[in-house]
């Protein structure tokens, strides 16, 4: 269980003003949970999956993992980048190895383990090519292989479907929610489409911007398993309700901050 | 409480706001140490070829003095001037003409990429058995250092013109000649100015060594006479000159480019 | 790019002459106008020391096949070796230092920049006098002339390696160490190896500049001493050899970055 409390983070801009990223932010992750992060640029967002992550500080409040805070990065979680961050000199195979080799996993183990995990995201017979031969879909199956290669407790992903094509999207969220349905990790999934975070999450949590905080934490009563039908359930009434809810309160974000910025 | 220690990535480290000194601050401090190393070095081992700088700079005003840096530099600079400005034209129109038309390419690309590669001063005997041991010699070193990098510069520039770009142009009717000049050289700008901006800095590496080389004038000739003395202070007090002259230029060509370039975006322009 | 050619007009000839329409007609065709306009300019306005085409050609058979020649090479690569070791030596450590040291990079910076414009050609006087004529300073040149370009280009490696991949090495745990070695040593082999690739291309500029205007000795002396004799044939197949060595030895370098880094996006970007 991921627990945030009243977490707080102020950025200095260049020019010498401060800009509150997170304003007090509250917000527990339940185990198994697929939560979604959705909200307009600047909330953030991204911001506080990195803080998760352990890879950005923050100025007050806490955030705590099964109890105990979080320092730094961990063994019990792995991240998905938006720009995939796989080392383009290193071969598929060694990509998905990167984390394991890190940890010092012994070479034969770490290969077999890697295999499977090719297998799953369906690049076999790819192993040997460097990221720079694939597609961008295809690299980002490669970013999700090496995360879940160190077998996590909890997944972050930041936006990792932001920068491939609609088409490729579509299949990427269908075989992660397969994925997902067949290992039940903790996700903390961070996306600016509405759609992805209704089709994905169990939650979708929506925040405003500056400061960055919380508005609204909306359940998704969709059925799982969702794979089998993502057609289906977007025709259905459910989902059509949640995603004109949630572009009604991001609407009124945008108008507001256009507000804001005319009084400016 | 911050829990994470600061990464070593610089794009944490501007969420601490912190004291620093600007680029031209740092500069001018580092040229101060640079300064003082230099006179204190120069004083405590007092090698021949190597005074303080404060004895440089006596010697440099004196040089001025006496006449010796002003005529020099004029002619100098007379050869760069008049060696630049042609490789200049040879550089945008050859270039234009590589990265737009694909026969010119073929033609010229390989022969291009050679002379850029090759050491250029091993055509100062060339050029000093064709034009004598001139001035005119010496701007045929500056053009053969300075032209091909503009060349190439160019010619990758005006090929990486967006197609979209060109088929804007088109739709509405350019002719060959409009596109090149309103669509094709503006577009291809900033990239070429970066070319300029290097030819420049081999135009006066080639002034000098030209210079050395057939040493009938110039800082160049200046620098030889003064090591046959063996007049340490002297070749540092050129030397000094020579950089001022190196760095003015490039300056030059810094100014014009940011005064033609401002629309360019900095996120995406390169660094120096 | 290929709206830039203008192919489609090919298709409408005859096929002997689409085949004829190719590169290397082009490049083939350049190079004969070359040699003609050589050989006129030889025989009609050559004097004594402008040989012909032909002559060049012919003289380079017996240069190539000489002693005196090959005795020349050696002494004259000697250098080149020694010089570019040590400025590899030198540069890819001082280049990683300063990629990883902001304070050191900014101190650094300004006299980087002035080493970049600065002819260091007109330090050879202040070489003579300390360490003379020998093989030394001849060494310490080379290595001036390299050492630079490769600093500045493996530092711009480090500087430049994608900070989300050590992001994501650290959510993996990685240390500092690791970082190093499993991301920006690796990330900045690209820019190290073109460092390197663009420091022969100045060490082999620096042996020739040294030669020619310092020590006449070894190829260098080998020019002056023909221009001397007015053998403008042997001079002018001493200039085709070097150019040839340079030639081939940068061509080497750049199929070794290609092999060691074949991931980078285009080796051989002209930055000189």
């Amino acid at each position: 269980m991921i627990e945030i409390n009243q977490l707080t983070k102020t950025f200095t801009s260049q020019d010498g003003t401060p800009v509150h990223a997170l304003g007090g932010v509250d917000l527990t992750v339940n185990d198994n949970e697929f939560l979604t992060l959705l909200g307009p640029s600047g909330c953030g967002k991204t911001t506080m999956l990195k803080m998760i992550a352990g890879l950005q500080g923050w100025d007050g409040g806490t955030i705590t993992i099964d109890g105990k805070a979080v320092t730094g990065p961990g063994p019990d979680r792995s991240m998905v980048f938006q720009n995939f961050a796989l080392l383009p000199w290193a071969t598929v195979m060694d990509n998905v190895c990167f984390g394991l080799r890190l940890r010092g996993t012994e070479r034969r183990a770490r290969e077999e383990r890697a295999q499977e995990l090719i297998e799953m995201v369906g690049l076999s017979g790819f192993e040997s090519k460097r990221p720079g031969e694939l597609s961008g879909g295809m690299q980002q199956r490669v970013g999700i292989a090496r995360a879940l290669a160190v077998d996590p407790q909890i997944l972050l992903m930041d936006e990792p479907f932001g920068a491939v094509d609609e088409q490729t999207r579509r299949l990427l969220q269908e075989e992660l929610l397969s994925i997902w349905e067949r290992n039940r990790l903790t996700v903390v999934f961070v996306t600016h489409s509405m759609e992805e975070a209704v089709l994905l999450g169990d939650r979708v949590v929506l925040m405003s911007a500056r400061p960055g905080q919380i508005s609204e934490i909306v359940e998704v009563p969709l059925a799982r398993p969702r794979s089998s039908d993502v057609g289906g359930l977007e025709r259905s009434r459910e989902y059509t309700e949640i995603t004109a809810h949630l572009w009604d309160q991001l609407r009124s974000m945008h108008s507001e901050h256009r507000a804001v910025e005319a009084v400016r | 409480m911050t829990a994470i220690a600061q990464s070593t990535t610089p794009r944490t480290s501007r969420s601490v706001p912190r004291f620093r000194l600007g680029g031209v601050g740092m500069s001018a401090l580092s040229l101060t140490l640079g300064v003082l190393a230099w006179e204190l070095v120069g004083r405590v081992f007092a090698l021949p070829f190597f005074p303080p700088f404060t004895v440089v700079v006596g010697t440099l005003m004196e040089m001025i003095g006496r006449g010796d840096i002003v005529g020099n530099l004029a002619v100098s600079l007379s050869n760069l001037v008049a060696g630049f400005t042609i490789s200049l034209v040879i550089g945008i129109v050859v270039g234009t003409a590589m990265g737009r038309y694909w026969r010119v390419r073929a033609a010229l690309g390989v022969y291009v990429y050679a002379l850029l590669t090759a050491p250029s001063l091993v055509f100062a005997p060339i050029f000093f058995s064709i034009f004598g041991a001139g001035q005119g010699s010496i701007i045929a070193v500056v053009v053969m250092y300075s032209t091909f990098v503009m060349i190439i510069n160019t010619a990758s520039a005006v090929q990486n013109v967006p197609a979209a770009m060109l088929e804007m142009g088109r739709s509405y009717g350019a002719s060959e000649w409009q596109l090149v000049t309103r669509v094709i050289v503006p577009a291809a700008l900033p990239t070429m100015l970066a070319g300029i901006r290097l030819g420049m800095g081999r135009a006066v590496l080639g002034m000098i060594n030209g210079e050395m080389f057939i040493a009938v004038t110039g800082l160049g000739r200046l620098v030889t006479q003064a090591g046959k003395s063996f007049d340490g202070a002297a070749v540092l007090a050129v030397l000094i000159v020579i950089i001022v002259v190196a760095l003015g230029a490039v300056g030059l060509v810094q100014m014009v480019d940011r005064a033609l370039t401002g629309w360019v975006p900095d996120t995406s322009k390169e660094k120096s | 790019m290929t709206s830039l050619t203008h192919e489609p007009e090919r298709s409408a000839r005859p096929a002997m002459l689409n085949r004829l329409d190719s590169p290397l007609t082009y490049q083939i065709l350049t190079f004969a106008l070359f040699a003609i306009g050589w050989q006129i300019y030889g025989t009609f306005f050559g004097g004594l020391l402008v040989p012909t085409f032909t002559e060049t050609v012919a003289a380079l058979v017996p240069t190539l096949v000489s002693a005196e020649f090959w005795e020349a090479f050696v002494v004259s690569n000697q250098a080149l070796v020694l010089g570019f070791a040590a400025a590899v030596a030198i540069g890819v450590p001082t280049g990683i230092v300063l990629g990883r040291f902001r304070t050191l990079e900014r101190l650094s910076n300004v006299y980087l920049n002035i080493l970049l414009v600065t002819p260091m050609a007109a330090i050879i006087p202040l070489l003579v006098m300390s360490v003379g004529f020998g093989l030394l300073s001849r060494v310490i040149l080379v290595t001036l002339f390299a050492v630079v370009m490769i600093i500045v280009n493996v530092r711009a490696g480090i500087r430049q390696v994608d900070p989300s991949l050590i992001q994501m090495a650290r959510t993996f745990g990685a240390g500092e160490a690791q970082i190093w070695r499993e991301i920006l040593l690796p990330g900045a082999l690209p820019s190290i190896m073109t460092g390197i690739r663009l420091g022969l291309g100045r060490a082999v500029t620096g042996m020739v500049i040294v030669e020619l205007l310092m020590v006449s000795l070894a190829l260098g002396g080998l020019i002056l001493e023909y221009r001397g004799s007015f053998n403008g044939p042997a001079l002018y197949a001493v200039i085709v050899a070097i150019i040839a060595e340079a030639l081939v030895l940068i061509s080497a370098a750049q199929w070794l970055e290609r092999r060691i880094a074949p991931w980078a996006p285009s080796a051989g970007k002209a930055r000189s």
